[in-house]
């Protein structure tokens, strides 16, 4: 009885011994980080891609000054 | 659509500093911490001068990646080259690998402790809910999820510094140099978008064997 005392004791003494791995899961070379919408996909202005690259495309002609003042 | 890219044409440039401040108050940097910066090439030489405003370049093989011991970059299917900042340990690899010195370490704490990486975004964000808070703390504001262009060229009063897709920039660069006559060269391109890591990229030609 004791002795089956003592084992238990022990057991339950060592339990707090293990450790849980606490490795990053990580191939290398490869993105280990959080996964990021697409701009068009989320937020206030959610939008379809063409429509999305046509807004872009305005904004980036307008760069273009021999464009907008002639 | 082919890549975001800047373009800062040192013709153009007069040193204003308007893109620096419009991305600093754009994304609130933090004191220490320039995400872009004009810089001053062939200084007192007469003739010689010229100005151009430096960031991060979202290199096509971008050297920061492949040095990231946590591989905390990623790039987006439109050429941008983020990082997330929960993975980042602030090691400082990505800022030797840099040929642009894009990558900021803000002063953590005492005894030159640093802080997480941070470097432009090309007004994308990072990896959180696009336009959320918490991806304006972390890494500004998400100026391409509102359709909009990043905040330095779109400021810049002499259009010296262009940002968007590589095909408009180098259709509206092309269009000045043929005005204008000369200024033709780019400074920086070669090294940031000289090594294409897209299939179907041309190739080389192979020099003809001589007999």
């Amino acid at each position: 009885m004791m002795r089956l005392a003592m084992v238990s004791l022990t057991a339950l003494g060592l339990a707090a011994c293990a450790e849980a791995p606490q490795d990053v899961a990580q191939v290398k070379g490869k993105y280990a980080g959080k996964v990021d919408a697409k701009p068009y996909e989320e937020g206030p202005q959610k939008m379809t891609r063409s429509e999305w690259e046509k807004s872009l495309r305005t904004r980036a002609d307008n760069q273009n000054e021999y464009k907008r003042v002639n | 659509m082919a890549r975001m890219k800047f373009i800062c044409d040192a013709e153009r440039c007069i040193e204003c500093n308007g893109c620096v401040t419009a991305c600093k108050n754009e994304h609130e940097v933090p004191w220490g911490v320039n995400r872009r910066r004009v810089v001053t090439l062939n200084d007192g030489i007469v003739g010689a001068e010229r100005s151009i405003s430096v960031a991060c370049m979202h290199c096509s093989d971008a050297p920061c990646q492949a040095v990231c011991p946590v591989d905390c970059f990623y790039k987006t299917e439109d050429g941008v080259v983020l990082h997330d900042k929960d993975l980042c340990i602030g090691c400082g690899y990505c800022f030797y690998a840099c040929p642009f010195g894009a990558p900021q370490f803000p002063q953590a704490g005492a005894f030159g402790v640093r802080g997480k990486m941070d470097k432009c975004t090309f007004c994308s964000g990072g990896p959180e809910v696009n336009t959320s808070d918490a991806e304006f703390k972390k890494y500004g504001r998400n100026r391409l999820a509102e359709g909009k262009l990043p905040a330095c060229a779109e400021m810049c009063s002499t259009k010296a510094l262009l940002a968007g897709d590589g095909d408009v920039l180098s259709d509206i660069y092309r269009e000045r140099v043929m005005r204008r006559g000369k200024g033709g060269e780019v400074w920086g391109w070669a090294t940031a978008y000289g090594r294409p890591d897209q299939k179907g990229a041309p190739v080389a030609p192979t020099p003809a064997v001589k007999s």
